[in-house]
C-alpha cells in the first residue's frame, strides 16, 4: 500500500513538473521572440540622438551664426484634466500670464487639437520644475535654436534658418546639406523608473561641419558702419559695400543697406525687403566706372596710350537721337589717361568707338560682366549685357560710358581685381574652410595683360590724386580708383533722372595691391550724390581700416607733401588740375544727359562753348569755426556757405586746415579732422 | 529506537491462556462452551517503563560530521557560483546607472558651454565693443599712428602680407 501511494505521488509530481517545463519550453521557445519584443517595448526606449548645426565662423574663428540647445514645453490641451486649475499651475511654473495661457489652452482643446506649444526656449530651472510635476500631459521636447550673436553684423551674407533650423537665406541656404549634419539613434534600456541603464547607439549622430567664412568681422562692422552712415547722410535709400583680395578673391567685407536682424522673423514688408543683398542680388548700371573698361580693352586692342591725346569734342557730342554733355567744364583735347582721371562721357565714347563693338563686347565679358560670380549665395543677379544683335545704334557709346550696362557691387570688385592684380579674373570667395578643410582656389582666367594692368593703375591713381576720386585719398598709402555717378532710369516716365548710383571702386596700394573695394549708395540726390562725394569718402574709411587690419606697410610718408612740390611734378595741360590741399571744388561728376534732340529747321544741333575752367579767386571771407560738430552740421554749414570741405575720419570735428578766423579764399578747401 | 511492538506484528488473536500442562490420563478435557473467547490483545497490558538513560552518551557519528560539512561546503559553493554569475550583471546595471547618468550630465555640461559660447560672442561683438570703447573715449587710430613695426627702409615698395 505504501509503494502504491508512493506511485501515485512520483506520477503526481511528475505531472507537474512536466507541465512546469512544458510551460518553460513554451515562453522560452516557442513564444521566446513575441516577449522579447515585448520586453524590449517596455524596458527599451529609441531616442533620437541630435546632430548639432554646424557653426559658421569669420575667418579668425569668431562665431557669426550657432546653435544653442533649447528646450520647450508643450501640452496636449485634450489630456488636460483641469483647464483653469493646471494652466495656472503651469504658468506659475513657466513664469508666464495664466489668463493668457488659459485662454491659449481652452481655444485649442475647444478646437479639438491635441498639440499646443505653451513656451519655447525655458530655463534649465523651468524644465526641471516642469519634469518634476511629472504629469502626463505636459511634454519637454529639447530642441535647437540658431542664434547670431552680433545681430545684424553680415546678416545678408548669412541669410537665416525657418523654424526646423533649415537654412532659408544666404550661407545657411546655400551650405545647409553641410552645415545640417545627420542625427543618430540610441537605443537605451530604461528600468521601471525610466531611468537609463544601458545605451546602444544604433546610428551615430554627425555633427554639420562648421564653415570659416573669409569674412573678417572687424573690417565687416566697419563696411556696415560707414555705409549706413553714408546713406543716411545722403539720403539713399540702400548702399552697399564689397571689400576683397584681389589675389585670391577673399571677400573680406559684404555690407548691404538697410540691414536686418536674423535673429528676428520679418515682420512687416519693409523687414522682407530689407533682406535683399545689395551688394551681389540688385544690379544698377555703373555709370563711369565702367570707363576702366573701355580704356583696357584700348590699351589691348588699338594704339591708343595714356598720353595720346583724345578730342571730347568740346564738352558735347551728337548721337542719332541723343545728345551727350560733360558737364566739367568742356574739354577740348586730353590724354587718354586724364579723361579716365576727369571722367570725360565724351573721351570715353571716343575711345569706345576705337575699341569697337566686338572687341568692346569682348572686354566686358572677360572681365566678368553679364555672368554669374560663383559666390555660394543664393539670389545673385548676372547684371544685363545685351548681345551684339541685340545693340542699338548707340550701344557702343552707352556701354562705353557704362549706361546699357547692369552690373552688381560684387562684378565691380571683381573687375577692379583684374587691374589690381595684375590682369586675372579672380573668381569671389566666401568660404575658406569646411570644417578643417581648406578649400582649394580655383585656378583664375587671365582677362588682360599684366602691362595693361599696371598701366591702369597707374592711370586710376591718376583719378584720385587729380581727378575726381579725390577724397579717396588715403594718408599713408597710394591708392588707385574710378568713380561713379549713373543717373536712375524711370521706367514709368521713361526718363533718366537726377538720382544717381553714385560709386567708387578702387584698391591700395597701387604698387602691389592688397585690398580692393567698392561702394555703391543708390538713390543719391543733386550735385551732391556724385560717386565722388558721396562714395569715394566710404572708400577711404574702409580701405584704411583695411590695411591696417592687413598690416599692410605703408608706401607713402603721413605728412602729405607740400602743395610747392607737387605742383612741381605734375604735367600741365589744358585743364586745370587740383592738387593737395587746395584743389579745385569737385564740383560735378561725369553725368550725362539724355535729352531728346531738339528738331531744328536744318535738324542740325551745333556744339555748346566750352566753359571757363575755375581757378583759385581772391579772399571770400573768413574760415569758419567746425570744431565740436558734427560731420553731417559742418557739411551742411560748409554747403549753405559754398566752402568745399575735405573731411577725414568720423565723429565731431577735431582740428581744421586752415584754422578758424584765417583768411578764406575762393575755391580753397577746407579740411577738417573728425575723431570720436 | 524502539522495537516495534510484538504485538502490532500479531495477526491471530492469543490461544487461550494455557494453564500448565497436566497431561491427563484422561481424555481431552472438554471446552467449556459458556467460556467467552479472549478478546484482541486483552493480554496485553501497557505500563511505563522507567527508561533511566542518564548515563547514556550518544556516540559521536565521525561520518554525520563530514557528511554536514560536505553539505555546508557544497552549499557554500553553490552560493558563491550564484554570486559569481549574478554579481557582475549587478555591477554592471549598476554601473550602467552610472555611465548613463554620467552621459546625461557630459550633454548638460556641453550644453551650457554652447550657450556660455553664445554669451562670449555676443559680448565680443565688434558692435559691442565699439560702443564700449566710445565710452572710455577710445578713438580708431588714424592712419598716421599706425608704425608698422617692421624696419622697411625708404624708398621700398608696398610688400603685402598674407
Amino acid at each position: 500500500m505504501v509503494e502504491r501511494r508512493l506511485v501515485w505521488l512520483a506520477g503526481i509530481v511528475l505531472i507537474w513538473g512536466g507541465a512546469i517545463f512544458g510551460k518553460l519550453v513554451a515562453l522560452q521557445v516557442v513564444h521566446h521572440q513575441e516577449y522579447v519584443t515585448k520586453a524590449r517595448a517596455r524596458q527599451e526606449e529609441v531616442v533620437e540622438l541630435r546632430a548639432q548645426r554646424g557653426a559658421i565662423l569669420d575667418r579668425t574663428g569668431h562665431p557669426l551664426a550657432m546653435s544653442v540647445p533649447t528646450e520647450s514645453v508643450f501640452v496636449d490641451p485634450l489630456k488636460v484634466p483641469s483647464l483653469e486649475l493646471d494652466s495656472d499651475l503651469l504658468a506659475h511654473e513657466l513664469h508666464l500670464d495664466p489668463a493668457e495661457l488659459y485662454r491659449r489652452i481652452r481655444t485649442a482643446h475647444d478646437n479639438h487639437r491635441g498639440f499646443l506649444w505653451v513656451k519655447r526656449g525655458i530655463t534649465p530651472q523651468e524644465a526641471e520644475d516642469v519634469r518634476s510635476l511629472k504629469l502626463e500631459w505636459i511634454h519637454v521636447d529639447t530642441g535647437s535654436e540658431r542664434h547670431y550673436p552680433n545681430a545684424t553684423l553680415a546678416a545678408h551674407v548669412l541669410g537665416g534658418v525657418d523654424f526646423a533650423e533649415k537654412g532659408n537665406g544666404g550661407i545657411e541656404k546655400a551650405l545647409d546639406t553641410q552645415l545640417h549634419g545627420a542625427p543618430g539613434e540610441a537605443r537605451i534600456l530604461t528600468d521601471v523608473r525610466r531611468r537609463g541603464i544601458d545605451e546602444l547607439v544604433s546610428t551615430e549622430a554627425h555633427a554639420g561641419a562648421s564653415i570659416t567664412l573669409t569674412i573678417d568681422e572687424r573690417l565687416q562692422f566697419v563696411a556696415e558702419r560707414e555705409i549706413a552712415a553714408a546713406v543716411k547722410l545722403h539720403e539713399a535709400t540702400s548702399g552697399s559695400v564689397v571689400v576683397m583680395k584681389p589675389y585670391d578673391g577673399q571677400i573680406l567685407a559684404m555690407a548691404s543697406y538697410p540691414p536686418y536682424d536674423p535673429n528676428q522673423p520679418p515682420e512687416s514688408e519693409s523687414d522682407v525687403a530689407a533682406r535683399s543683398n545689395h551688394a551681389m542680388g540688385v544690379p544698377f548700371e555703373p555709370g563711369s566706372c565702367f570707363k576702366v573698361i573701355t580704356l583696357s580693352a584700348a590699351l589691348e586692342t588699338t594704339k591708343l596710350r595714356p598720353d595720346t591725346p583724345i578730342n571730347c569734342h568740346g564738352g558735347v557730342l551728337v548721337l542719332p537721337g541723343r545728345i551727350i554733355h560733360d558737364s566739367h567744364a568742356g574739354f577740348g583735347f586730353l590724354p587718354m589717361d586724364m579723361v579716365l582721371a576727369h571722367s570725360s562721357n565724351i573721351g570715353a565714347i571716343e575711345i569706345g568707338r576705337t575699341v569697337g563693338r566686338a572687341a568692346m563686347y569682348d572686354y566686358v565679358r572677360r572681365f566678368g560682366f553679364g555672368q554669374k560670380t560663383g559666390v555660394p549665395l543664393p539670389g545673385e543677379s548676372k547684371g544685363r549685357l545685351r548681345a551684339i544683335p541685340q545693340w542699338g545704334t548707340t550701344s557702343l557709346e552707352s556701354i562705353s560710358m557704362g549706361q546699357e550696362v547692369s552690373v552688381t557691387t560684387l562684378q565691380l570688385a571683381r573687375a577692379v581685381s583684374v587691374v589690381a592684380n595684375g590682369g586675372l579674373l579672380v573668381k569671389p570667395r566666401l568660404v575658406l574652410k569646411q570644417g578643417d578643410q581648406t578649400l582649394p582656389i580655383e585656378p583664375p582666367v587671365r582677362a588682360i595683360k599684366p602691362e595693361t594692368a599696371i598701366t591702369m593703375r597707374q592711370m586710376m591713381e591718376g583719378v584720385v590724386l587729380v581727378g575726381t576720386g579725390k577724397e579717396a585719398r588715403l594718408e599713408g598709402y597710394t591708392s588707385g580708383g574710378k568713380t561713379g555717378s549713373a543717373q536712375i532710369f524711370d521706367f514709368a516716365t521713361r526718363h533718366y533722372t537726377h538720382t544717381y548710383n553714385g560709386s567708387f571702386m578702387g584698391f591700395a596700394p597701387v604698387t602691389n595691391p592688397a585690398v580692393v573695394v567698392v561702394v555703391t549708395l543708390n538713390g543719391t540726390r543733386g550735385n551732391g550724390g556724385f560717386g565722388g562725394v558721396v562714395a569715394a569718402p566710404v572708400f577711404k574709411v574702409v580701405a584704411t581700416e583695411a590695411l591696417r587690419i592687413l598690416d599692410v606697410p605703408k608706401d607713402l610718408p603721413d605728412d602729405p607733401p607740400s602743395k610747392t612740390l607737387l605742383a612741381a611734378s605734375q604735367v600741365l595741360d589744358d585743364v586745370s588740375i587740383a592738387d593737395l590741399g587746395s584743389g579745385q571744388p569737385n564740383i560735378l561728376e561725369d553725368r550725362d544727359d539724355e535729352e531728346p534732340v531738339a528738331p531744328q529747321a536744318d535738324g542740325f544741333v551745333g556744339p555748346v562753348a566750352p566753359a571757363a575752367p575755375v581757378a583759385q579767386g581772391p579772399a571770400a571771407g573768413t574760415v569758419p569755426n567746425f570744431k565740436g560738430m558734427t560731420l553731417r552740421a559742418v557739411l551742411m554749414e560748409a554747403a549753405a556757405k559754398g566752402i568745399p570741405v575735405q573731411p577725414d575720419g568720423s565723429g565731431v570735428a577735431r582740428v581744421q586746415n586752415p584754422p578758424p578766423g584765417s583768411v578764406w579764399h575762393q575755391g580753397e578747401r577746407i579740411r577738417v579732422q573728425f575723431a570720436r | 529506537m524502539a522495537t516495534q511492538p510484538a504485538f502490532l506484528t500479531r495477526t491471530e488473536t492469543p490461544a487461550r491462556i494455557a494453564v500448565p500442562a497436566v497431561r491427563l490420563d484422561s481424555a481431552r478435557a472438554e471446552r467449556d462452551p459458556f467460556q467467552l473467547r479472549a478478546l484482541p490483545h486483552e493480554d496485553v497490558f501497557f505500563y511505563c517503563k522507567k527508561i533511566d538513560n542518564s548515563r547514556l552518551v550518544r556516540e559521536a557519528d565521525p561520518r554525520a560530521g563530514s557528511a554536514c560539512w560536505k553539505v555546508i561546503g557544497a552549499a557554500g559553493l553553490v552560493l558563491a557560483l550564484f554570486t559569481g554569475v549574478l554579481a557582475p550583471r549587478v555591477a554592471n546595471t549598476v554601473a550602467g546607472y552610472k555611465l548613463e547618468a554620467l552621459r546625461v550630465e557630459a550633454q548638460t555640461l556641453a550644453d551650457e558651454r554652447r550657450t556660455l559660447e553664445l554669451e562670449e560672442a555676443q559680448r565680443l561683438s565688434p558692435e559691442r565693443l565699439d560702443k564700449l570703447a566710445q565710452g572710455q573715449n577710445l578713438v580708431t587710430p588714424t592712419a598716421s599712428q599706425v608704425v608698422h613695426l617692421e624696419n622697411k627702409g625708404e624708398g621700398k615698395v608696398a610688400m603685402v602680407k598674407k
